[in-house]
């Protein structure tokens, strides 16, 4: 089986799905010649043309909605918004049009759309090149949000998204791009959505997270397993709606829970995963639930010694662990 | 019902200035009688929809009193169920004029699970039906304007030819960004969209020289690469050929176009507001010399399409259709509770 990267499975998804379905197209800024500022999408535009791999001006609540009008005429967009952090001028598109068209028309119309966007920080973004802005779309009936982790996932989630008939928020983490590597399969498979991935199975501590985080995760766990602390590593893939049979199945298997994300750790999916396991699992429970995730401020800061302090890492991680194990 | 609605498709226009502008536009008198008869209806179920809203039986009602010409003019460019019509809140005649019903709209203004724009789910003023391409909004100002500009995107993707989507908004939605974007993506692409602007002087409360910088909307056109038209929207005949020019530029592949609609909002804003706080009483009187079905009426009479009597007679019979409509809509049920969850999520079966 090839090995790709991360950014590579993505790229492949793409060219797969359009080589299949011809109602699938990708719109965005420098989408096209330049093949996007991660490259992404580089070559797309020499293999299938201008009129399906189209750069779009700098109007991101343009971009979403193009890809809207399209898809109420049976098309198959995938948007690209070049980081979350200019999400928020889409957001009455993504939320207020993409995400109720079905419910509002009682199932008239449609809105089959991926919006792709690459978040997080570690790669000196400072705060409008580094937000996790997931959370804004984790309460929003109708929408699906994806985060993968690993390569295989990223082409088969993207494919699966591509062909949901509901709109889906496709966020990429931009660390993993070039540094994570994995086999990946040629031509169209799917990963379905609303399912969590059990990584690293364990007796003692349940820790849920998703993207970049489920490595540092990994390997923490790895870390404290030395130290006889029996870690179960779920990778959420799907934040909305949660795979909550997995989240609860987990727990009650061992007991405690860790969340980890970059988000922020305020009106992060922490605080909803804590409330259902509080919710639907209490009487299993050894220890409070805890999470662990960037800190309240606004993001990471530019300067590096601060850039190091905002992120989690494997050591944090493993911290939390012990912390946990020892309640 | 037919869905083809164009006037364009009669017996190209004589363009003789002997003959009325009807016929100068190519239009029988049967459309004229048709689209008069049409705008009272829409009146009808407005006046209807103010008494059902003080009865406690429809809980929001937003007019298009002093619209229809305007709207019924665009609809005869429009063919319905081909071209897409991407409309707002004060777009009720344009709905009816493309083929939903006085029931359909009462429906829809009663909440009722029959209502064909969102089976009661969306307030008043968001007209839907996917079989003649009229496309749901939101309530959000402005934001249905990029999903005309979309449509016109996918034709050109999938190559179609002779289709053009046409969005109508009030000039207070031309101060949104999502408006602006939609114009520059469409200038920037010269899609096959049209924009029509329904300019009737407020946004709400707030007048024109207070949220539009510019004395006539069309001139921003200019900024996006687009001819802007300007219109009195009261004329019925000016709109149509207006529309007619428009439509055919889009479809033949010359690109967008901005029509501005001069008119009045003969009501207030919806059932919530009072426009005699901020409208002057003087404005108020003079409304009466707007109404766009006065003006049709009077011209198909100084023209013989109609006399007196048939006028009272098509009046008592649209009378007894309202009546008989919202009859109908007021004997529908609820639905059941459980359809609050129903048409969240599609199946993957029919992706």
């Amino acid at each position: 089986m090839p090995e790709r990267t991360f950014l590579e499975a993505i790229r492949s998804a793409l060219i797969d799905e359009m080589t299949t379905d011809q109602r699938v197209f990708v719109l965005g800024q420098d989408v096209g010649v330049k093949g996007g500022v991660f490259l992404v999408t580089d070559g797309l535009y020499q293999q299938f043309g201008a009129c399906r791999v189209i750069d779009m001006p700098i109007a991101e609540a343009g971009i979403v909605g193009a890809a809207i009008g399209a898809a109420l005429h049976g098309l198959r967009p995938v948007a690209e918004i070049q980081f979350a952090d200019y999400i928020q001028p889409a957001v009455d598109q993504i939320i207020n049009e993409a995400a109720k068209l079905r419910y509002r028309s009682a199932g008239d119309w449609t809105c089959p759309i991926v919006v792709r966007a690459p978040f997080g920080s570690g790669i000196h973004g400072a705060l409008y090149h580094s937000q996790s802005t997931e959370a804004l779309f984790t309460s929003t009936p109708g929408l699906k949000v994806v985060i993968p982790a690993t390569p295989y996932d990223a082409k088969g989630l993207l494919i699966a998204a591509i062909r949901d008939p509901d709109p889906v928020v496709f966020f990429e983490h931009k660390q993993l791009y070039r540094t994570m590597r994995g086999e990946v399969p040629d031509g169209c498979y799917t990963v379905p959505l609303g399912t969590a991935a059990v990584r690293r199975t364990g007796r003692q501590i349940s820790l849920f997270t998703y993207g970049l985080m489920l490595h540092h995760s990994l390997t923490a766990a790895e870390q404290v397993a030395d130290e006889g602390i029996d870690v179960e590593v779920v990778d959420l893939r799907t934040l909305y709606p949660l795979d909550r049979e997995t989240i609860l199945a987990s727990v009650r298997n061992t007991s405690k829970a860790l969340i980890v994300h970059e988000d922020n750790l305020t009106g992060g999916i922490g605080g909803e995963i804590s409330a259902l396991i509080s919710e639907h699992a209490f009487e299993y429970l050894d220890a409070p639930v805890r999470r662990l995730a960037s800190p309240d401020v606004p993001a990471t800061a530019f300067n590096e010694a601060l850039e190091a302090h905002f992120m989690l890492n494997a050591d944090k991680i493993a911290h939390a662990l012990r912390e946990l194990a020892a309640y | 019902m037919s869905m083809q609605t164009d006037a364009s498709l009669a017996p190209p226009p004589a363009n003789d200035p002997a003959l009325p502008r009807h016929r100068q536009l190519g239009l029988s008198d049967e459309q004229v009688l048709a689209a008069l008869a049409g705008m009272q209806r829409v009146r009808n179920v407005d006046d209807r929809l103010w008494q059902l809203s003080r009865q406690g039986k429809a809980h929001f009602v937003i007019t298009s009193a002093g619209h229809e010409a305007a709207q019924f003019g665009c609809a005869w460019a429009i063919r319905a169920g081909h071209d897409y019509s991407v409309p707002y809140y004060r777009d009720m005649a344009l709905a009816l004029a493309l083929g939903q019903t006085s029931l359909d709209l009462l429906l829809h203004g009663m909440g009722k699970p029959t209502d064909p724009a969102s089976g009661g789910r969306q307030m008043f003023g968001h007209f839907s039906s996917r079989a003649l391409r009229i496309v749901s909004g939101s309530s959000s100002v402005g934001s249905h304007i990029v999903h005309a500009v979309g449509l016109a995107l996918a034709f050109r993707i999938t190559g179609e030819q002779d289709i053009a989507a046409i969005t109508f908004f009030g000039e207070g939605a031309t101060s949104e960004g999502a408006w602006h974007e939609g114009m520059t993506i469409a200038g920037v692409q010269q899609l096959p969209v049209v924009f029509v602007c329904e300019n009737n002087g407020y946004a709400i409360s707030v007048p024109a020289h207070r949220e539009v910088p510019v004395r006539d909307v069309a001139t921003k056109a200019a900024g996006y690469g687009m001819p802007g038209v300007i219109v009195d929207g009261t004329d019925i005949f000016a709109v149509y050929a207006a529309a007619r020019t428009a439509m055919q530029r889009a479809r033949s592949g010359e690109g967008p176009t901005l029509i501005e609609c001069k008119l009045h909002r003969l009501r207030p804003h919806s059932n919530a507001d009072d426009h005699s706080k901020y409208r002057p009483a003087a404005e108020l009187t003079a409304l009466a010399q707007h109404d766009p079905i006065d003006k049709l009426r009077d011209y198909a009479m100084q023209h013989g399409l109609l006399n007196v009597e048939r006028w009272q007679a098509m009046q008592q019979q649209l009378k007894a259709e309202v009546d008989a409509a919202t009859l109908a809509a007021d004997q529908v049920p609820n639905p059941p509770l459980e359809s609050l969850y129903d048409h969240l999520y599609g199946s993957a079966a029919e992706a």
